[in-house]
């Protein structure tokens, strides 16, 4: 469980952004880079000393400036399952790519576009699994 | 697992010509019009004002400063003007 992995996860999660000054930033996340920079919308901003809050519609917050995000509990089980997931998924698309039997699954709608000459670049993508 | 994402996350040309606020590291704020950006997110904002004493009490005062370059890896935090506004404490009730 990586902590950047979590917060590709958390993509339109609600979460609360503490920085380093003591500012808090309650909003969903809608995206984030390996820098943890984030861009949030549906912002409620609260100040250091906790008695000034700000309503913003959007905001970008610099990845170093952060302390911590506060994300929902249940996103770990998603982020779990999706691992695994993953993981079968990257194991049978390997067996199949050695032993060249197991393709069907992925093999049929391929043939289905086989015209396109773009199929087997997207089933290349498919077995990473990758964002 | 990732690969670095090339593109920005945050696509300024939206805010292109719109007011924006900006805080720096160190505490400093200002607000201005967006007038361009790169991909470091350097900025040049016009008819910018810094906004002084944001952390007291007494009454907020600024400072024109006119047209601005502003350094990227110094900004952390950026926002539209328009659509923010102080509010009340929106967690109270749920106290």
């Amino acid at each position: 469980m990586l902590p950047l992995s979590l917060l590709n996860a958390a993509q339109n999660k609600p979460m609360l952004v503490e920085l380093k000054n003591g500012e808090t930033f309650n909003g969903h996340l809608v995206n984030c880079d390996n820098f943890m920079n984030i861009t949030l919308r549906e912002v409620y901003q609260t100040s250091a000393d906790g008695d000034k809050f700000w309503k913003l519609k959007e905001c970008y917050i610099r990845g170093s400036t952060i302390k911590y995000l506060r994300v929902p509990d249940t996103l770990l089980d998603a982020v779990k399952e999706e691992q695994t997931r993953a993981r079968e998924a990257g194991r049978s698309a390997r067996g199949a790519h050695v032993s060249g039997a197991g393709n069907r699954g992925r093999g049929m709608p391929q043939r289905g576009r086989g015209a396109m000459r773009g199929g087997p670049i997207r089933g290349g993508r498919g077995r990473g699994r990758g964002m | 697992m990732d690969k670095p994402k090339r593109e920005a996350i945050l696509d300024l040309s939206k805010y292109a010509n719109e007011r924006i606020r900006v805080k720096f590291t160190g505490g400093r704020e200002v607000t201005g019009v967006l007038k361009g950006y790169d991909q470091l997110l350097n900025l040049v904002l016009d008819e910018v004002e810094e906004n002084l004493q944001t952390e007291s009490d007494s009454e907020p005062k600024t400072r024109q400063l006119g047209l601005v370059v502003l350094r990227g890896p110094t900004i952390t935090l950026l926002s539209p003007v328009d659509g923010s506004e102080e509010i009340a404490n929106p967690f109270a009730q749920q106290e």
